[in-house]
């Protein structure tokens, strides 16, 4: 059976999911703030899960600044940001810090009804770009700050 | 005599936190990148364990799952899955692929010591 989604608990349950992702997986220390921006980042990292079911579709994005990216992959590496090999490094990092964040909501959604699959994770890269959502989408933003930086989860979700 | 595990995980960044996790131990570490290169890489290589993501490209963590338990020569090399997902449906469907144990990512390191030290013998590096 089919429960109607709640996004007052989508919100709270990704909160407390993401909080426990980046303190095990890279033991740093989050929690929701009330916004992020990357005004003054020279470069924004994205990553994307999209998750589709027969009632519900939607993606999952992980924004953080390209400094971050580098200091997470220092984090995981046990490096000094320095020392971080290559972009491509902070890119499998936060493509798989997207996965498991998206697969925190489609553990959620499961279990209310709404099975669905999720996509592996893409990457988006830049100075300057937007995302933008299609009517009929609802539209979430988490952001947390986490030792001096900030990350923000962006959710868009349709039942159908 | 060495513990043989792969590793089979699209992300590089798991399959490294799954590497050093073993570290401490008299541990040979293989690795592939999807259920395709995990099949070619658990018949040359014979482990002794599989650490398993689910979700991957070119070949999943379930098709693989089949694939191993079809084979004679690999169908008793036991697997621990590593899923992003702790929906109950997720949780059955591992259950009957017939996984030894699974871990939810998130996870720490010693989590998936602790669960493959049930599994297979790890003998601490001198």
């Amino acid at each position: 059976m089919i429960q109607m989604l709640n996004f007052d608990q989508i919100r709270k349950i990704m909160e407390e999911h993401a909080v426990k992702v980046f303190e095990t997986m890279l033991s740093m220390k989050s929690s929701p703030c009330a916004e992020c921006t990357f005004a003054n980042a020279s470069e924004r990292v994205s990553s994307s899960v999209g998750f589709a079911g027969d009632n519900v579709i939607g993606v999952v994005y992980l924004h953080v600044s390209g400094q971050f990216a580098i200091r997470i992959a220092a984090a995981i590496f046990g490096l000094a940001s320095d020392a971080v090999p290559a972009q491509v490094e902070a890119n499998d990092i936060v493509g798989e810090l997207g996965n498991i964040l998206a697969g925190g909501l489609k553990s959620h959604l499961c279990d209310l009804g709404f099975s669905c699959a999720v996509s592996t994770p893409t990457i988006i890269r830049g100075t300057s770009f937007g995302i933008e959502s299609v009517q009929g989408v609802e539209r979430m933003f988490l952001a947390f700050q986490a030792d001096g930086d900030c990350f923000m989860i962006e959710i868009h979700l349709k039942t159908q | 005599m060495q513990t043989r595990i792969l590793s089979v995980d699209d992300s590089r960044t798991v399959r490294l936190i799954v590497g050093r996790a073993f570290g401490a131990y008299d541990c040979k570490i293989y690795e592939a990148s999807n259920g395709q290169e995990g099949l070619a890489v658990a018949m040359r290589e014979k482990p002794d364990l599989i650490v398993l993501d689910v979700t991957m490209p070119v070949m999943d963590g379930v098709t693989m799952m089949v694939k191993l338990r079809e084979d004679p020569a690999l169908k008793n090399i036991p697997v621990v899955m590593l899923t992003a997902e702790s929906s109950r449906d997720n949780m059955a469907q591992i259950g009957k692929l017939g996984a030894r144990d699974y871990l939810t990512k998130p996870f720490k390191e010693e989590q998936i010591v602790e669960k493959a030290a049930r599994i297979v013998a790890l003998q601490k590096k001198r």
